[in-house]
């Protein structure tokens, strides 16, 4: 009983419908988070005594490097999903978030990179956040390129479940040998179980931006995944009506 | 006899009809380390001091030449399906198979290690732990590109995607054993590093194969 | 709290000596969640034609 909107949510029909309007919603509170988090931080955020305005990456570094990793995290939770109740969307989901997780994962790696030029003095250095944020880079591409070299969906779904469970068991590991082997880059700024370092008025937009980055991400999965459901369900009667009465 | 020793047998007899691939990875590996000097300097205190990385990454790309087609030649004539009929666990079998493997197309190319490191005068005692570190760690190293492998076989234009996949997850051994060659270097205490890459190829020889056979499953196309 | 940080709307957008770090990478984050929702919004439409084609292929065999 208490399960049945969890099976309601397996079903493609069920889903499409209820995910345009989450969309909506998510779409348009994404863009109201992010409008206001970007221009407090980039506006009225204090300017940091040591790095100047060149901190104010931050506000899109920050929230972006952490979705790069939550978003292989709920790639894993899709792949047991899939494997223990053998729901399709959870592949659909996997199918979207990899796409998703690896653009993210891309832009914290380039934010990364502007933001290390006068903060360090280059682009590129072999830190170990980094590193492992090129690894993770890697995974990504791994998940992306195997579903697109297996033509039957359901196999590169479960091809993709495995890799990706392998992948997030690993995950740690590559993350604490990366550290091991380097340490320079400065701590991390936020983390959940401190207080911050940061005066409030430099976290609470960061803050207001983490949450509009992850909305703004559920509202990208959510569309992409939409579209995916059409697509594999394009012979099912479903589709045929909603189709035929636009 | 034993279905176990009847798979060694088979593998040997394999090797037997075919030796051109047991020498074709040990090959590429020397001619890769040929072409360090080549490509660096011919200055001998420069090569012994990226020496034993450019070996450790030669034989990982070596290593990674000839895992990719593992299961290959077996999935095309069938007798993978035949497996998931006997009266074994198939990620047993998958086992096996990573440890034919290794046997029979790993460790020759680690014994040829020690003439790389001659070509690029790697001093002994760095050499020894080289060796050491080859054989702690590429089990692990064989059992993930024998996932790779596995993963995509049922994919005729998968090209070096194996390779590509499974890369990354080297990290962690790669970082382990350049750790240890760095300690050999100082002459400081190797074993903490070399203990924990054993651990890391024992958990992944008893792990990996399960993912494996899940994979070759999947391919197959059987009941899971 | 509350307090714009810059003296004048051009200091702003100059946002001296970092500007040019600080605003290519905004402008890259709006290309890529921008980008992306184009993406979607194309591949939906490709879905929905898709199975347009295939109903008018199969009013066509039926008449």
């Amino acid at each position: 009983m208490g399960w049945r909107w969890f099976h309601q949510w397996g079903s493609p029909r069920l889903f499409y419908e209820r995910a345009g309007r989450w969309q909506l919603v998510c779409g348009w509170l994404a863009l109201i988070l992010l409008v206001a988090g970007s221009l407090w931080g980039l506006g009225f955020a204090p300017v940091d005594y040591q790095q100047g305005n060149s901190y104010r990456i931050i506000y899109l570094h920050v929230p972006v490097a952490f979705l790069a990793q939550a978003m292989y995290a709920a790639m894993a939770v899709c792949a047991v999903v899939l494997f223990v109740w053998k729901m399709k969307l959870a592949d659909v989901a996997m199918q979207a978030i990899a796409v998703m997780g690896f653009a993210f994962t891309a832009l914290a790696l380039i934010s990364g990179a502007v933001w290390g030029k006068p903060t360090w003095g280059t682009y590129w250095v072999w830190d170990a956040r980094l590193t492992s944020m090129l690894i993770l880079a890697f995974l990504y591409l791994g998940v992306i390129g195997l579903r697109a070299a297996i033509q039957d969906p359901d196999q590169a779904g479960k091809a993709c479940g495995i890799l990706v469970l392998v992948g997030v068991v690993n995950l740690p590991i590559i993350k604490y040998s990366v550290e091991w082997w380097n340490t320079l880059h400065q701590p991390a700024s936020l983390k959940l179980t401190e207080k911050p370092a940061m005066p409030a008025s430099m976290w609470v937009p960061l803050l207001v931006n983490i949450l509009g980055y992850y909305i703004a991400a559920a509202y990208l999965v959510l569309g992409s995944m939409r579209a995916i459901v059409l697509e594999r369900e394009r012979r099912a009667t479903w589709v045929k009506e909603l189709v035929g009465r636009a | 006899m034993s279905i176990e020793k009847r798979m060694l047998a088979r593998e040997l007899k394999l090797i037997a009809a075919r030796p051109g691939d047991i020498f074709k990875p040990m090959w590429f590996l020397i001619l890769v380390i040929s072409m360090v000097p080549l490509a660096l300097a011919p200055d001998s205190d420069l090569l012994a001091e990226i020496g034993s990385a450019m070996i450790w990454v030669a034989t990982l790309l070596a290593l990674l030449l000839n895992t990719e087609h593992l299961f290959q030649s077996d999935f095309s004539d069938g007798v993978l399906e035949q497996w998931l009929f006997l009266d074994r666990p198939l990620a047993w079998l998958v086992g096996l198979k990573l440890v034919a493997h290794w046997l029979f197309h790993v460790l020759p190319l680690i014994l040829i290690t020690p003439i790389a490191g001659l070509m690029l005068s790697v001093p002994t005692e760095v050499l020894i732990a080289l060796l050491i570190t080859l054989f702690v760690a590429t089990p692990a190293l064989t059992c993930f590109s024998g996932l790779g492998a596995a993963l995509t076989l049922g994919s005729s234009r998968s090209g070096i995607l194996g390779v590509l996949v499974m890369m990354p997850l080297f990290v962690p051994v790669v970082i382990l054993a350049a750790g240890v060659l760095i300690r050999a270097t100082d002459g400081s205490d190797t074993l903490p590093l070399l203990a924990l890459l054993g651990a890391f190829s024992v958990v992944a020889a008893t792990l990996v194969p399960i993912a494996v056979s899940a994979a070759i499953r999947l391919n197959i196309g059987g009941s899971n | 709290m509350l307090e714009f940080q810059f003296a004048s709307l051009a200091a702003f957008f100059e946002m001296a000596p970092h500007g040019v770090y600080v605003w290519p990478v905004y402008g890259l984050g709006l290309l890529v969640i921008g980008g992306l929702t184009w993406v979607n919004a194309r591949q939906h439409r490709q879905a929905i034609r898709m199975v347009q084609r295939n109903l008018e292929r199969e009013e066509t065999h039926e008449s």
